[in-house]
């Protein structure tokens, strides 16, 4: 253990009542491609950002080359040798290349050589492996070649440890393995690279070692030739599933609402197909890429597909504007509360009304205040919005009653197909059983729902099919009673296909 | 305003009996009336109004007046909203009177008409409000005919009868600058005095000394024959002398218009700008202040033909605005032209 | 051989053509347009401006705005030469550094309330325009400083011929500002703490993550701007001599447009004072050459003003873009070409 360049021992960090590291204990070599899987939520990116200085520990200690360190912040971090890397990257879109490697350049002198810097930038960028013109603007730089920048920022201020954090997500093909050729070319150089990555076939090829990680905590650190991809995935699946998302009788019945053929968005994803019948939930599961959203935005007209056709209540639609998916009764209940589906410092009643405001016109055109404040009060009595009052504005509500304001707005619409995005992130177990039983109660009642869902026990007990996507590609339907959390993950992560 | 004016009537029989108002001699003001009131400029941290607050300093001191004479102002750019706030906030205060001079048009009349209505007289210096809305009278500092006349015969003086002048002015809304313009442009059509002297052009400096200094060069640039460039805003006039003087075309084109002397001495001893003219602004707020003080105490009703005291400059009458009709109006004048001869003492 | 052309040395070519056309267009227009005269009233004029747009420059570079430089600039005037008038023996040095520390100070105040207080800069700077006015007009006690109190060094300097050809003169104030310029843009392109500016207006978060202190650099940023404020406050002094309150009134905008005009991206981290200064110089000529253009009246001035600076802002964009795209379909072909072999 002494060879480490850094270890973290029995880390720990809680946000408030949350905790997001439990007891995290790894051990980064010189020399090593180190993976760390885990499934969403496992604790991988608040251990990246302990390590980056960017958040402290709640509790243990980090060891760097031996000795106890405190990494107070990214200075910090970069002073120790250590640098990270996201699926975003971080660079400064005015400014060029070789700008970019040298922002935070400390080496001695007042003035700039522009002629040496661009030099050593061209030997940085071909330590790489890569041909990049030092010149050029980095906004109008290819994602891959972003990274690479970011890559080559960190080599100039010697860095010992590398942490690539989903480097290839969004990556095509070719890119991705030159992105990984950069990590086993550094690591050949002595670097500590820590890979992470959903795709498991990545991490077979290039990596060394692979730690598991799950609900914060440290579960196995083995060599990849000890590993098989069934036991990788049993143990990042590997909790005890609770019972508690009851699961309603069966109420599908025959009629289609919905029928995709073939449905491709250029670069994006291809060739989905599926059916979604009256009085079924349909989840879509997956990892971090796999594209389920962009799906999701193309059926509801935000970004039109590039192909396939949709069938909607049996006629063939291609909506190019959200407001033609709504006038045609979808209805699609975003991810992101904050950004795009909740006006939070508006009160609760003016949300709810918001989607449907037609609705609440008097004949002179004036906004129905009484009618708005009752209409409240109902969706506030049928989905439990814990309150005092409809005047209430949205942001004060806990994430759960927010989610419930959010499928009011919605549900108020009337609508036959409901597209639900993640419904359930970011609340207590309380509030999503009772999100469930409202997706469930409208689809009792001949409503139809896609629910896009990264909460494996959710997609398994609320689910009446499963249909699990990678990286654009649709890798099978699954029928609930037939699937495992294991099936899903192998799925999700490329080990399994399902012949269509 | 009829009905004002009705109330106002009312006023006068009640109040004229306890005073003693000869029918040809003028209102003696009583001095020691407990009266609060505010001198409110367009804004602050010029020169001339400032001495307009010494001259109703020095008028509330002699009337022996226990109240208090407020000098406040909003700033330079706020001047319009300004203006309406402190013209409400005085109404509310419950002010004897607000002394104006107003910067803000006929914008300004909604707060003065509740200014009044609350009882707070309203009178206004320097420049009034155009429609005559929510003013009691106007104190005007020369006849706003009679500056025309002046401008017109110091152009001819400086152009020996004959050639071409141009008009610097502040910002093209500026009420008392069109009327000062637009007299001077009637006394060049109708006296055959004037028949050799031709008006070029007006532009507009917006009182800012890099805007005017400019305009005043692109008029050189525009009129090769120019003789005079006719300022009348102290801003103007001292931004094109210096622009005359920078580019040495003094020989060429002389400045003339309203100025202050102490701004102007170096440029009118230079020959750059050998005559303009002013009133006296300590005297405008000394007469300001004796008119807002009979008004409040109620010694003066403010009607026309009404005829007072204001201390040591004399008796002044209230008489009909010529230039706003329907509008009251006391004429102080005259003013004083200045040249090589009188300015420096005047600078002092 | 276009694609080694930076972007930013592309952009003041579209202003320098976009310039020659509006001279174009107006020598047609206004008898008696190209010549010396109009070059001296134009350099002479542009001087503060120029500075002042230099100054504005580098706040807008951080991401920020500075909405106080007009009242800076006024006070700094004004207080300089209250100073002069009381004590006529000052040197000419010592009066310049002590207009300078002055600007400086009241960039610290926005500086410090803008990065260690995180409020938004033009709400910052709004309030500080008030205030710094309003401190104006206590200070000056409603005296103003007039021409024939200042030293003759001083009323003279910003006329004073350093060469004459022919009609054309080239004046201190002017080689002043070019000069001051030319030192910015030296600063701001080889210095290796400016780059820091450009990344902190670039992208804030990535600033952080780099280990840049983005609140001292905005903080510098607004000192540097405010002593360039207080520069052109002195040059104000000089070339007016008499400064009233009003001094500077509605050179924050000006100064805004002007940097804009020039190419500085009003969201930050890209744009030179090269660019900032031809668009002082773009605006200030339009202004001038409207003033003489018979065609257009005094009330219409200011709001053909307007339309011409946005109608250049929208040419200089849509050319620009249009360079990029084509740029970047070159680029594509030339990958593709070389996967493709």
């Amino acid at each position: 253990m002494s060879k480490a360049v850094l270890r973290l021992d029995h880390v720990s960090r809680l946000f408030g009542m949350t905790v997001a590291l439990a007891d995290m204990s790894i051990a980064l070599h010189p020399g090593e491609v180190h993976a760390i899987v885990g499934e969403n939520g496992a604790g991988k990116s608040t251990m990246i950002k302990i390590m980056t200085g960017i958040h402290q520990p709640s509790g243990g200690t980090i060891f760097v080359d031996g000795e106890p360190r405190q990494i107070s912040g990214p200075q910090a971090a970069r002073e120790a040798g250590i640098a990270a890397i996201y699926q975003e990257p971080m660079v400064f879109p005015d400014l060029d290349v070789t700008e970019n490697i040298f922002i935070s350049d400390t080496s001695a002198g007042l003035w700039v050589r522009p002629a040496e810097q661009r030099k050593r930038a061209k030997a940085l960028i071909e330590r790489i492996g890569m041909t990049l013109d030092p010149d050029r603007i980095a906004s109008g730089l290819t994602l891959a070649e972003q990274q690479a920048v970011e890559i080559a920022r960190s080599l100039s201020q010697d860095v010992r440890v590398l942490i690539m954090d989903e480097p290839t997500a969004s990556l095509s093909a070719h890119e991705a393995s030159q992105l990984r050729k950069i990590a086993t070319t550094l690591a050949g150089q002595g670097v500590a690279v820590v890979y992470i990555s959903h795709r498991l076939e990545e991490i077979f090829e290039i990596s060394d070692r692979v730690t598991v990680i799950r609900d914060g905590a440290h579960i196995s650190t083995k060599p990849i030739s000890d590993v098989t991809s069934d036991g990788m995935i049993a143990e990042m699946v590997g909790r005890e599933v609770g019972n508690y998302f009851a699961k309603a009788a069966g109420t599908v019945t025959d009629k289609t609402v919905l029928e995709v053929r073939d449905l491709t968005l250029e670069g994006v994803f291809e060739d989905i197909c599926f059916d979604l019948h009256a009085g079924e939930v349909l989840c879509m599961a997956g990892l971090v890429g796999a594209r389920r959203t962009d799906v999701a935005l193309s059926l509801f007209g935000v970004t039109p597909a590039t192909s396939g056709t949709i069938r909607y209540q049996d006629k063939e639609v291609s909506f190019t504007t959200p407001r033609q998916a709504i006038d045609a009764g979808i209805a699609y209940v975003s991810e992101d509360r904050r950004k795009l589906g909740l006006a939070m410092p508006m009160p609760i009643k003016s949300n709810i009304s918001l989607a449907t405001l037609d609705e609440f016109l008097s004949p002179r055109g004036l906004l129905d205040r009484e009618r708005e404040t009752s209409v409240a009060h109902q969706y506030r009595e049928r989905l439990n919005i814990r309150t005092d009052s409809v005047e209430t504005p949205v942001g004060m509500l806990s994430g759960g009653n927010q989610q419930k304001v959010m499928l009011a707005k919605w549900l108020n619409m009337k609508p036959d197909l409901l597209i639900f995005d993640e419904p359930t992130r970011g609340i207590d177990i309380g509030a999503k059983a009772e999100v469930h039983d409202l997706i469930r109660d409208f689809v009792a009642q001949g409503g139809a729902a896609l629910v896009i869902s990264s909460d494996l026990p959710e997609v398994l007990a609320m689910g009446d099919r499963i249909l699990v996507m990678r990286e654009g590609r649709q890798m099978g339907i699954l029928d609930t009673g037939d699937a495992t959390q294991e099936t899903v993950m192998s799925m999700a992560t490329g080990q399994l296909e399902q012949a269509v | 305003m009829k009905k004002l004016t009705g109330i106002t009537a009312a006023a006068v029989l009640l109040g004229s009996t306890g005073f003693a108002a000869a029918a040809d001699g003028a209102v003696s003001l009583e001095s020691g009336k407990d009266i609060d009131m505010v001198l409110l400029p367009k804004f602050l941290g010029i020169l001339v109004f400032d001495q307009a607050n010494e001259g109703a300093q020095e008028a509330h001191a002699e009337l022996g007046n226990p109240g208090e004479l407020l000098f406040v102002g909003p700033t330079p750019e706020n001047s319009t909203a300004g203006q309406i706030e402190i013209m409400t906030t005085s109404a509310t205060q419950g002010q004897g009177a607000v002394m104006l001079s107003n910067n803000a048009g006929d914008q300004i009349s909604p707060s003065a008409l509740a200014a009044q209505k609350a009882g707070t007289k309203v009178v206004t210096w320097d420049s009034p409000i155009p429609s005559g809305e929510g003013e009691d009278v106007f104190v005007a500092q020369v006849d706003f005919g009679s500056i025309g006349v002046v401008m017109a015969d110091m152009a001819h003086s400086i152009l020996d009868g004959a050639g071409e002048m141009a008009v610097l002015s502040a910002t093209p809304d500026a009420s008392n600058q069109n009327a000062w313009i637009a007299s001077m442009k009637e006394v060049l059509e109708s006296d055959e005095k004037y028949a050799d002297i031709t008006l070029v052009d007006v532009v507009y400096g917006d009182d800012q000394a890099e805007v005017s200094y400019n305009r005043a060069l692109a008029l050189v640039d525009q009129h090769p024959d120019l003789g005079v460039i006719m300022s009348p805003t102290t801003v103007g006039i001292q931004a094109a002398a210096k622009a005359m003087q920078d580019e040495g075309l003094c020989e060429q084109v002389r400045v003339s218009g309203l100025g202050l002397p102490s701004e102007m001495a170096s440029y009118t001893m230079n020959g750059c700008a050998p005559e303009f003219a002013l009133w006296d602004f300590r005297d405008l707020g000394y007469l300001t202040y004796y008119t807002a003080y009979g008004l409040a105490s109620g010694q003066l009703t403010g009607e026309l033909g009404e005829t007072f005291t204001a201390g040591r400059m004399g008796d002044y009458t209230i008489e009909q605005d010529p230039g706003r009709e329907g509008s009251k109006r006391i004429l102080m004048g005259p003013f004083t032209v200045y040249n090589a001869e009188n300015v420096e003492a005047a600078a002092k | 051989m276009l694609n080694r052309i930076s972007p930013q040395t592309l952009r003041i070519l579209a202003l320098l053509a976009v310039l020659a056309l509006v001279l174009l267009f107006f020598s047609t227009q206004v008898p008696n347009y190209l010549n010396g005269r109009l070059f001296n009233r134009i350099s002479s004029s542009v001087a503060i401006m120029a500075i002042v747009a230099c100054a504005q420059t580098l706040v807008i570079l951080t991401r920020n705005i500075d909405l106080s430089i007009g009242s800076t600039l006024g006070f700094v005037a004004f207080a300089t030469g209250s100073l002069i008038t009381n004590n006529p023996d000052l040197g000419p040095a010592l009066l310049l550094i002590y207009s300078i520390c002055l600007g400086a100070c009241f960039g610290v105040v926005n500086g410090a309330l803008v990065a260690y207080a995180s409020i938004p800069s033009i709400i910052v700077t709004l309030a500080t325009m008030a205030l710094f006015r309003s401190a104006l007009v206590e200070y000056s006690d409603a005296k103003s400083i007039t021409t024939g109190n200042l030293p003759t060094w001083l009323v003279d300097f910003p006329n004073y011929k350093v060469l004459t050809f022919g009609s054309y003169q080239l004046r201190a104030s002017f080689l002043l500002a070019v000069v001051v310029v030319i030192i910015v843009h030296i600063a701001l392109t080889r210095l290796r703490a400016a780059r820091k500016i450009y990344a902190v207006g670039s992208n804030p978060e990535a600033a952080e993550m780099a280990g840049i202190n983005s609140k001292r650099v905005v903080l510098t940023a607004f000192v540097l701007s405010g002593a360039l404020a207080g520069l052109a406050g002195f040059m104000f002094l000089a070339r007016f001599g008499t400064i009233t309150v009003v001094a500077g009134l509605g050179f924050e905008l000006k100064s805004v447009a002007a940097s804009v005009v020039g190419g500085v991206n009003i969201f930050g981290g890209s744009g030179s004072v090269i660019g900032a200064f031809i668009g002082a110089v773009l605006v200030d000529l339009i202004d001038m050459s409207l003033v003489r253009w018979q065609l257009v009246s005094e009330f219409w001035r200011e709001a053909v003003l307007g339309a011409l600076i946005l109608l250049s802002v929208a040419a200089d964009a849509t050319l620009m873009r249009r360079l990029v795209a084509w740029r970047v379909a070159r680029e594509k072909a030339r990958t593709q070409r070389s996967t493709q072999s």
